[in-house]
């Protein structure tokens, strides 16, 4: 392991103005996740999670405080330098997949290489290795809507791992989910943190919360428990 | 994303919205072969303005007494032209051709055998060039012929069909009104004169012999004529020409500059003039016109982009999440843009090709096809696009990919 965390926040704030009252949506939280890990953050609807996964996933810039992904401090990173950070480290999951329904499985796994630079000469081929790693190879050219939900996701964590990124970032990866298909999921996510991917999975579900091997809770923005999950450890 | 998968991503997500991409087209496909059309046409119309500005009808003078000059006992009798003012004419600078003739009736112009009613005109050697006629056969009458009084003569096209059936008719004799000459030569009759009935009839006979012999004269005056046509060079300046002409027939009949003139000098080039300006403002008219219903077109284009920047909101929010730059996204949405209106570009090219072509047709100008205007009509159509479609592409860009990712 690294000396220093992948991930670092330091008295991270963000505070979203509504007219006079300032709402803190994150209150100075200390947070450090550290390569290979499997963390779950977990919290009620309104607790800050959502915002914590935007700093974490470079899309968002903090009030206060600092977010530094692999090295680099997001506040002070031009918008260009951002594309590319999420391009080259971090890997999204949506709880609504998010797959663009005119293109093929494919197609939408090769997404994150097209926009990079320089553009890698064998885009077919990865995206094929991926969706063979999401068991999906044999449904490559089909179209999202010619899947199920769970096979949908699927493609969805195969774009996530086009990148070749060090962190896939899960938002609710099983919301959209029955309990049977979500089981599937999580453990297709265990596998890629055997690989050495760290693994982040924002969730209000304690059962998905369960396949982590560390459970970060949040409530009112700041982080109310910090605990090592044995039995998924 | 590098050019050819910007390009393919624009085509796909053109073609993934047929109807809707058919009908923005629409606007840019009527306003690209408008514009097209009425440049192309205003091209070939000017085309068609210089050639009749440029040609000897343009160019002629004529001059002939004033008959609507107020007569009273004080004023004094018309006076005629003379060959002598013909021969002044002759020499100023940029005239080509300068010419006095005499006019009769109605002349009988016979072979042996055969006969047919036309004109007689007693003429110089210039008057032919004058007229813009060719030489078909033989040659023109000269000035020795008419310093000789040669008896010859030249007839036109219509008259060799008419009394000599095909057969070479130079040398032939024939006669005007009962006067034997020898046929000189054979000539068209250039078209672009107004003309009446029996008007390829005709026999060309030096002045002093018609003078003589057939028209009759002036018996006060000799080496009368009934009207002058003076032609001048291409480029120069007429105006010039005819106020010199102005100066001539003033000195040759004692007329005081300011004084009344008994004569007329006519013209059509300001008439011409005229015309050319009022199709250049036409054809001008017509692009604006076109111009305009391309500003529409591209006011549907901005609006269609408009509609698919905000129906695929959550699609930008997710490129951009997975690392498209805010201006990887503008340029490609401004490809879109620019590669619908380049495709209406070309399909209104086609078009507005076909409506000239037709228009060409119908009013049977000169076939012309000019490829800076189809360049200019094709470049407007690309112009319209970054123009209206930078709109579009810059919201999309600007896009924050958190609210994007969540929008329904």
């Amino acid at each position: 392991m690294n000396a220093q965390p992948l991930i670092s926040c330091r008295q991270l704030t963000k505070i979203y103005v509504m007219g006079k009252t300032k709402l803190y949506a994150l209150n100075n939280i200390d947070l450090d996740i550290s390569e290979g890990e499997f963390v779950a953050i977990m919290g009620a609807s309104g607790s800050g999670k959502s915002t914590l996964m935007n700093l974490i996933g470079a899309l968002d810039q903090p009030s206060q405080g600092h977010v530094t992904i692999n090295g680099n401090d997001i506040s002070e990173l031009k918008p260009k330098a951002l594309s590319k950070l999420r391009n080259e480290t971090i890997g999204f999951i949506f709880q609504q997949f998010q797959l663009l329904p005119k293109k093929t499985a494919q197609q939408n796994v090769e997404l994150p290489l097209m926009y990079r630079t320089p553009r890698p000469s064998n885009i077919k081929d990865m995206a094929l290795a991926c969706l063979e790693t999401v068991g999906l190879k044999d449904r490559a050219k089909h179209r999202p809507m010619e899947l199920s939900g769970g096979q949908q996701q699927r493609v969805a964590i195969a774009r996530a791992l086009a990148g070749q990124p060090k962190i896939i970032l899960a938002d609710e990866p099983t919301g959209a989910l029955d309990s049977k298909t979500s089981i599937d999921i999580m453990k297709l996510l265990i596998e890629l943190n055997a690989q050495g991917i760290t693994i982040i999975v924002i969730t209000h579900e304690k059962d998905v919360a369960a396949y982590a091997k560390r459970i970060v809770e949040i409530s009112d923005g700041k982080v109310t428990s910090d605990r090592l999950n044995m039995e998924a450890a | 994303m590098n050019i050819i998968s910007t390009v393919g991503l624009a085509f796909s997500s053109i073609i993934e919205h047929p109807l809707r991409s058919a009908l923005t087209s629409l606007g840019i496909i009527i306003g690209v072969a408008s514009v097209y059309a009425m440049l192309a046409f205003g091209d070939a119309a000017k085309a068609q303005v210089e050639e009749s500005l440029n040609s000897i009808s343009s160019r002629t003078m004529q001059v002939w007494p004033d008959w609507n000059r107020r007569r009273s006992s004080q004023s004094r009798p018309q006076m005629p032209f003379t060959e002598q003012d013909a021969a002044e004419m002759r020499n100023i600078p940029g005239v080509i051709a300068s010419t006095g003739n005499l006019q009769g009736s109605n002349a009988t112009i016979a072979t042996d055998t055969n006969d047919v009613s036309g004109n007689a005109l007693g003429v110089d050697a210039d008057y032919l060039k004058a007229l813009g006629n060719e030489i078909l056969l033989g040659e023109n009458i000269t000035y020795a012929d008419i310093e000789q009084k040669a008896p010859v003569a030249v007839i036109s096209d219509g008259v060799h069909n008419r009394l000599f059936e095909g057969q070479n008719p130079i040398g032939q004799t024939i006669k005007v009104n009962n006067v034997s000459f020898i046929v000189k030569g054979v000539v068209t009759k250039a078209d672009n004169n107004i003309s009446f009935g029996n008007d390829d009839i005709f026999a060309w006979v030096p002045l002093p012999l018609a003078r003589d012999r057939i028209t009759g004269g002036n018996p006060f005056v000799r080496n009368h004529v009934s009207s002058l046509r003076v032609v001048g060079q291409l480029g120069a300046d007429l105006n010039q020409v005819e106020d010199e002409m102005d100066v001539i027939l003033r000195r040759s009949r004692d007329i005081k500059s300011g004084a009344p003139p008994d004569y007329r000098i006519f013209s059509s080039r300001a008439w011409r003039q005229q015309a050319a300006d009022s199709t250049k403002t036409l054809s001008y008219i017509l692009a604006a016109m076109g111009g305009i219903s391309l500003i529409v077109g591209g006011v549907g284009v901005m609006n269609i982009m408009l509609v698919s920047v905000s129906e695929r909101t959550r699609e930008i929010g997710l490129r951009m999440a997975v690392g498209a730059k805010g201006s990887t996204v503008l340029i490609q949405f401004l490809t879109e843009a620019l590669l619908l209106c380049a495709i209406s570009g070309v399909i209104g090219l086609l078009i507005g090709f076909g409506v000239f072509k037709v228009t060409v047709d119908i009013l049977k100008l000169t076939f012309n096809f000019n490829p800076n205007v189809a360049l200019l009509a094709f470049s407007s159509s690309l112009i319209i696009g970054l123009l209206f479609g930078f709109l579009p592409a810059r919201r999309a860009s600007r896009l924050n990919p958190i609210q994007a990712l969540r929008h329904d």
